[in-house]
C-alpha cells in the first residue's frame, strides 16, 4: 500500500511539475537532462550557465526546473522514488540530505568524479551519508555569515568596521545616541536565531575547537563557555530595534535596507537581496571580533555548505548525468556559478569576482567558524537547530536562562547524537 | 447523511421493484447504482488517506522507504520524547485556548450581530455582506496582512496608537507571548465572524414569531425573551456551530503559520497541533513520515471522539417548538 501511494504521489507531483513532458531521448537523438532545484529566482541564471555545457556537448539539453523552496524536499523525495524524477537534483546538505540518501534515490559519487578529491574534506562532510560515509553530491556553494553594514551610515557617524569587540559596541553606542538603530534583527522568524548566535557567539564558545571537542565527546553544550556565548548574544539586544520580539525577517531586512538600521547580522545570501531591494545601497561586511573572554582570539567567519548536485540512481541517462556532474565539479562551472549567481562557489580554485563575496570567502578560508546546528547537530530528531531556535527565543523573551537552554539543547541532541569516541 | 439518502433510495427502489415484481437483487442493484459513486469518492478521498496514515504510523521510515514494523514506537516518541512531549502538551493547550477564545469572541459576536440584524428593516443584506467579506480571503493572506498591520517597525496599528498618545499600548503584538494567542483569536474572529452570524441569522428566522409575541405580551424583557424563547430554540444551531468551531480550531494551520511561522512565533506562544505536525512532517528527519502520521492519527482520534461526544450531549438538550 505504501508503495502504491508513493507511486501515485510521485506520478501526480511529476505530472504537475513537468506538464507530463518527460525528459530523455526524443526522435532527433538529442537528450534532455532534467535538473531539479529549489531556486525559482535563479532559473534564468542556471539556464545561462548550462548553455556553456550544451555548447561543448552537442545533442545534450540541460533543463533546470525549480520548485517552491518550502515544498522542494517533499517533491524531490517523491520524484526520486519514481521513474519520472530528475536526472540530477539540487540537494540540501548535512542532516537535510539524509532522507534523500536513505530513500535510495541517489547515486554514490565516490570513484565516479575524480575532481571531488580536490574538495576540502570539511566541504565534502556536508554531502556525505551518515550511514555509509559516501559522497552523494557535488557541493555547489558555501554560505558565510557576517554583519552587513550600511557604508553611508557608518561614514556619516565616523564609524569604521570594528577591529575589536569594544570598537563594535562603541560604534553601536554612537549610532544609538544619534537615533539610528545599530542592529536590525529578527526574533519572530526564529530560524534566524541560531545564525545570529553563531555570528555573535562563535568566538566566545570556541568555534572550530569547541566543535571538535563536542564531536569527540569531550565537551557539552552545558559547558560554561557555550552558556556564556548565549548570554553574550542575548546581551546585544540593547542595540536591537525597539520591540524586537515582534519583528519578522522581512521587517528586519526592510529596516536595514531603508537606512533605519545600520547593521544586519545575517548570511552572505542577503547581499543580493538587499541590492535587489535598493540597487544603490552601499554595503560592507565584517565579522564580529573576539568578545571579552573569547576562547578564540581570531575573528571567525562562520560558514557552511549550502547544498550539492546529485545524480538520481533511477535515471536511465546515468552516463550523461554523471558527465554533467563531473562538469559541475570543474573550475569552469564554479566560476560561472559564482559570476552568474553572485555566490561563493564550493569548487576549489574559483574566486568570486564580487568584492564583498571575495572578502567573505577569504575570511572563511582564513578562519572558518562552524554552523553547529545546521551541520553536525542537524542529523537527528529533534535537531539542534529546532531546539536552539526555540531556546534562544525564550532567552530573548526573558523566559529562560542561558543555562536552561543549553541544558535543553544537550538533553535533546543526546537522544541521537553519538560522539566519535 | 449519505446513509439516510441511501436508505431513502433503497426504500423507494423497493417500491419500484415490488411493482415490477422483481426480487431483492433489484433492490441491491438500485442501492449500488445510487450509492456507489458517493461511496467510491468517500473511500478514495477519506477512508484511504486515513487508513494510509494509520498504516504509515506503525512503521519506521527512512525517507520515503518503508522500514520495519515499529508498532507503537512512533506514538511513544511523539507522546514521550523530549521536546515533543512538552510541545504536544503546549500545542494542545493552545488549541484549547483557541477554541474557547473563538467561542467567546467569534461566536458570541456572531450571535450578537445576528440578533441585531434579525428582522432589521434596513441594511440587513448590506451588513451581512460586509461582515462576511473577509470570508472570501485565504487565511494565509489574512495572516500575512495582519502580520504587516501589527508589525512593530512598520505596522499602522502601533503607529496609530503612538500618534494618539497611547504609546503604552503599542507593543510587539505577535512577538509578546502574552498577546500573541489572543491576537490569533481576534484575527480569526475578524475573518470568520460572518459565518456564525449567517447561521444564527437563519436559525433566528426559523423561530416562530408568535412565540416571541406571546413572551412580549406576557411582559418578558428582550433579555428574558432571548434566554427563554429564542436561545432554547436555536440550541441545535449552537451545537452545530460549536462542533464546527471545535473541529476548525483543533485543525487550524494556515492562519497561525502566516502569523507565527512553523514554530508558532517567539516562545512558541502560538504553537498548535497543526504546526507541530508540519514540523514533524517537513523537519522531522529520516523518520518524518512515521512520526507525523502518528501525530495525525492522534489528532484525528481526539477530534473525532470529542465531536461524537459533544454531538450526543447537544442532541439531548435540543428543544423543539
Amino acid at each position: 500500500m505504501a508503495k502504491l501511494a508513493r507511486w501515485v504521489l510521485a506520478a501526480a507531483v511529476v505530472a504537475a511539475a513537468t506538464g507530463c513532458a518527460p525528459g530523455g531521448a526524443p526522435a532527433d537523438g538529442n537528450i534532455t537532462l532534467n535538473v531539479w532545484g529549489w531556486r525559482t529566482e535563479d532559473v534564468a541564471a542556471y539556464n545561462k550557465i548550462f548553455e556553456r555545457y550544451e555548447k561543448n556537448h552537442p545533442g545534450v539539453n540541460v533543463e533546470y526546473r525549480a520548485f517552491k523552496n518550502t515544498e522542494y524536499n517533499t517533491i524531490l523525495l517523491t520524484g526520486l522514488a519514481g521513474d519520472a524524477g530528475p536526472d540530477l537534483a539540487q540537494l540540501r546538505a548535512y542532516g537535510e540530505l539524509q532522507p534523500s540518501i536513505a530513500s535510495g534515490g541517489l547515486l554514490a559519487l565516490d570513484g565516479q568524479i575524480e575532481a571531488l578529491k580536490s574538495f576540502p574534506s570539511s566541504t565534502l562532510d556536508g554531502v556525505r551519508s551518515k550511514d555509509d560515509g559516501k559522497v552523494y553530491g557535488v557541493p555547489f556553494a558555501i554560505q558565510t555569515m557576517h554583519v552587513i553594514y550600511n557604508k553611508k551610515l557608518f561614514a556619516a557617524h565616523a564609524i569604521a568596521p570594528p577591529a575589536t569587540w569594544q570598537d563594535m559596541t562603541a560604534g553601536a553606542d554612537t549610532l544609538q545616541s544619534a537615533g539610528v538603530t545599530p542592529f536590525a534583527v529578527t526574533v519572530r522568524d526564529d530560524w534566524m536565531l541560531p545564525i545570529e548566535h553563531e555570528i555573535f557567539g562563535a568566538g566566545r564558545y570556541g568555534g572550530p575547537d569547541f566543535r571538535e571537542r563536542l564531536l569527540r565527546g569531550n565537551a557539552k553544550f552545558t559547558d560554561p563557555d557555550y552558556v556564556a556565548s548565549i548570554e553574550l548574544y542575548a546581551g546585544t539586544t540593547k542595540y536591537w530595534q525597539p520591540k524586537f520580539s515582534g519583528v519578522g525577517y522581512d521587517d528586519a531586512k526592510a529596516l536595514f535596507a531603508s537606512g533605519k538600521a545600520a547593521m544586519f547580522p545575517g548570511g552572505v545570501w542577503e547581499l543580493a537581496e538587499f541590492r535587489r531591494a535598493v540597487p544603490d545601497i552601499e554595503m560592507g561586511i565584517f565579522n564580529v571580533p573576539p568578545p571579552p573572554d573569547a576562547k578564540v582570539n581570531k575573528t571567525l567567519t562562520p560558514g557552511f555548505v549550502d547544498g550539492s548536485f546529485g545524480v538520481s540512481s533511477r535515471t536511465p541517462r546515468q552516463a550523461q548525468a554523471l558527465e554533467l556532474a563531473r562538469w559541475m565539479a570543474s573550475a569552469e562551472f564554479g566560476q560561472a556559478f559564482s559570476d552568474e549567481l553572485t555566490q561563493i562557489s564550493a569548487v576549489p580554485g574559483t574566486t568570486p569576482t564580487d568584492p564583498l563575496l571575495k572578502q567573505a570567502f577569504e575570511g572563511f578560508r582564513a578562519n572558518p567558524g562552524p554552523y553547529l546546528m545546521y551541520g553536525d547537530f542537524g542529523y537527528g530528531t529533534p535537531s539542534g537547530a529546532e531546539l536552539l531556535r526555540a531556546g534562544l527565543a525564550d532567552v530573548l523573551l526573558g523566559r529562560k536562562s542561558a543555562a536552561d537552554v543549553a541544558s535543553g539543547l544537550q538533553r535533546g541532541v543526546e537522544q541521537w547524537f553519538r560522539p566519535r569516541g | 447523511m449519505s446513509r439516510r439518502v441511501c436508505s431513502a433510495v433503497s426504500s423507494s427502489g423497493s417500491g419500484l421493484v415490488a411493482k415490477r415484481g422483481a426480487g431483492s437483487s433489484g433492490r441491491v442493484g438500485w442501492t449500488a447504482f445510487f450509492c456507489g459513486p458517493a461511496a467510491l469518492l468517500y473511500t478514495v478521498f477519506v477512508v484511504v488517506p486515513l487508513v494510509t496514515a494509520l498504516w504509515y504510523s506503525i512503521f519506521s521510515w527512512r525517507g520515503t522507504t518503508q522500514g520495519p514494523l515499529s508498532g507503537l514506537d512512533n506514538y511513544a516518541t511523539v507522546l514521550t520524547a523530549y521536546p515533543y512531549q512538552d510541545q504536544l502538551l503546549r500545542a494542545f493547550g493552545h488549541n484549547g485556548v483557541f477554541f474557547v477564545g473563538t467561542m467567546l469572541v467569534q461566536n458570541t459576536v456572531g450571535l450578537a450581530l445576528a440578533l441585531l440584524l434579525h428582522r432589521a428593516p434596513l441594511g440587513r443584506r448590506l451588513f451581512q455582506t460586509l461582515y462576511s467579506l473577509p470570508y472570501l480571503i485565504s487565511p494565509l493572506v489574512v495572516g500575512y496582512l495582519w502580520s504587516m498591520l501589527l508589525s512593530p517597525s512598520f505596522g499602522p496599528v502601533n503607529a496609530v496608537l503612538e500618534a494618539v498618545g497611547l504609546d503604552a499600548l503599542a507593543r510587539p503584538w505577535l512577538g509578546d507571548p502574552g498577546t500573541a494567542l489572543p491576537v490569533v483569536v481576534l484575527v480569526n474572529a475578524w475573518q470568520w465572524v460572518g459565518g456564525p452570524m449567517l447561521i444564527f441569522g437563519a436559525a433566528l428566522a426559523a423561530v416562530p414569531a408568535e412565540l416571541e409575541e406571546s413572551a412580549r405580551i406576557d411582559g418578558a424583557s428582550a433579555w428574558k425573551t432571548f434566554w427563554t424563547v429564542r436561545f432554547p430554540l436555536i440550541l441545535p444551531t449552537v451545537g452545530v456551530v460549536t462542533l464546527l468551531t471545535f473541529i476548525g480550531t483543533f485543525n487550524v494551520f494556515d492562519l497561525v503559520f502566516a502569523l507565527g511561522g512553523s514554530s508558532g512565533g517567539p516562545g512558541q506562544a502560538m504553537d498548535v497541533l497543526g504546526l507541530l505536525f508540519y514540523r514533524l512532517a517537513f523537519q522531522g528527519g529520516v523518520n518524518a513520515i512515521g512520526l507525523s502520521s502518528a501525530l495525525a492519527m492522534l489528532m484525528f482520534v481526539f477530534v473525532f471522539g470529542i465531536s461524537l461526544l459533544v454531538d450526543r450531549m447537544l442532541r439531548r438538550r435540543e428543544v423543539n417548538p
